[in-house]
């Protein structure tokens, strides 16, 4: 399924998924945390991990030009 | 430990429902409940993890050169490259209920009961897995039988995801995360063999990341460091040659005689338990 709009939908929510894997990181966001302090690492990895697999996802999605 | 968890980790019989049970039973003087007893855990599925990627190392050089090579194109034109999307695709949903399900998962973690009863309810999930593919099959032969399901590389991503899901179920202490994940593969049409090769391929990621996650863990306890990394060598020992003899096994054979394992050894686990013996 290539389009635009999809493409654009993924990279922007890939974006979301950076930020918020940063916050994980330092701290900021405790969210569905087990403790109530401090950096949370697996989160930010995860985030990280989903970031990456969103912004895959609308590279694939991003109707291509014929060479 | 270390060798027991690397034979039990890749064979469908749950390493962490034996992890443990085992000690529980021996009466072993390891503290479930001790703050390096996950560390510890993770270190010796990091041993396995590192057998994984040694058992597999061309694979993954492909895998990781088809990731970079599709994710930068846009497209997936090669066998490795659709292999490289279909385990990240598989890996996902274990990663988010594993790091959104662990501290309710480790609560589970104390009780040699639960992790009995998990051992019985996944010796019948293989079972069930096993009925449904008979249903599938055609033909007298076991190679006649396989030579109709498929490859890894060719599932679709709905399926792989399917798969993933699955593999999160191995966080309860008694269900095997290769068992349920061949199973998963298995109802995805996949052969035996190739089902536990994805299996393989699917948990390397998943374990060796939540391994190198926990090690810092590991040292601000106070565990015995040298004596954990030699049982962490053993179970990556025990690992790989537990990979090769299953690769070996599901060329023609099935779950069942893990799944009737799984079902004798938690009711056997119940009993002494319950009586104390």
């Amino acid at each position: 399924m290539k389009s635009q709009s999809l493409a654009v939908a993924l990279g922007v929510l890939g974006v979301v998924f950076i930020v918020i894997a940063v916050l994980y990181a330092v701290g900021v966001l405790q969210l569905f945390a087990s403790t109530t302090s401090g950096p949370h690492y697996k989160h930010a990895v995860l985030f990280a991990v989903l970031a990456v697999a969103s912004l895959v996802a609308a590279n694939f999605a991003r109707p291509k030009t014929a060479a | 430990m270390g060798l027991l968890q690397g034979a039990s980790e890749l064979f469908p019989i749950s390493s962490l429902g034996h992890a443990v049970l085992v000690p529980s039973l021996l009466h072993w003087s390891f503290k479930q409940s001790d703050p390096s007893f996950v560390p510890f855990l993770v270190l010796l599925h990091l041993g396995t993890a590192t057998a994984l990627l040694i058992l597999y190392r061309d694979q993954w050089v492909a895998i990781i050169r088809g990731f970079f090579t599709a994710a930068v194109r846009g497209q997936m034109r090669t066998d490795s490259e659709r292999l490289a999307m279909l385990l990240l695709v598989g890996t996902i949903p274990a990663a988010v209920l594993g790091v959104f399900l662990e501290s309710r998962i480790k609560e589970l973690f104390a009780s040699p009961y639960v992790a009995a009863g998990f051992l019985v309810v996944n010796g019948l999930l293989m079972l069930g897995f096993e009925m449904v593919r008979r249903r599938q099959e055609k033909g007298a032969s076991r190679v006649e039988q396989e030579s109709h399901f498929t490859d890894a590389e060719r599932i679709s991503f709905r399926a792989a995801a399917l798969v993933g899901a699955c593999q999160a179920l191995a966080f309860l202490p008694g269900i095997s995360r290769s068992g349920v994940t061949i199973g998963g593969g298995l109802l995805a049409g996949l052969r035996h063999q190739e089902a536990a090769r994805f299996s393989f391929l699917l948990a390397t990621p998943v374990i060796l990341g939540a391994g190198v996650l926990e090690i810092p863990q590991l040292f601000t306890s106070r565990v015995p460091v040298a004596e954990y990394l030699v049982s962490a060598v053993l179970s990556g020992i025990a690992a790989f040659a537990s990979a090769r003899f299953l690769l070996r096994y599901f060329r023609s054979g099935r779950l069942d005689p893990y799944g009737w394992y799984c079902i004798g050894a938690g009711l056997v686990s119940l009993a002494l338990l319950h009586f104390g013996l």
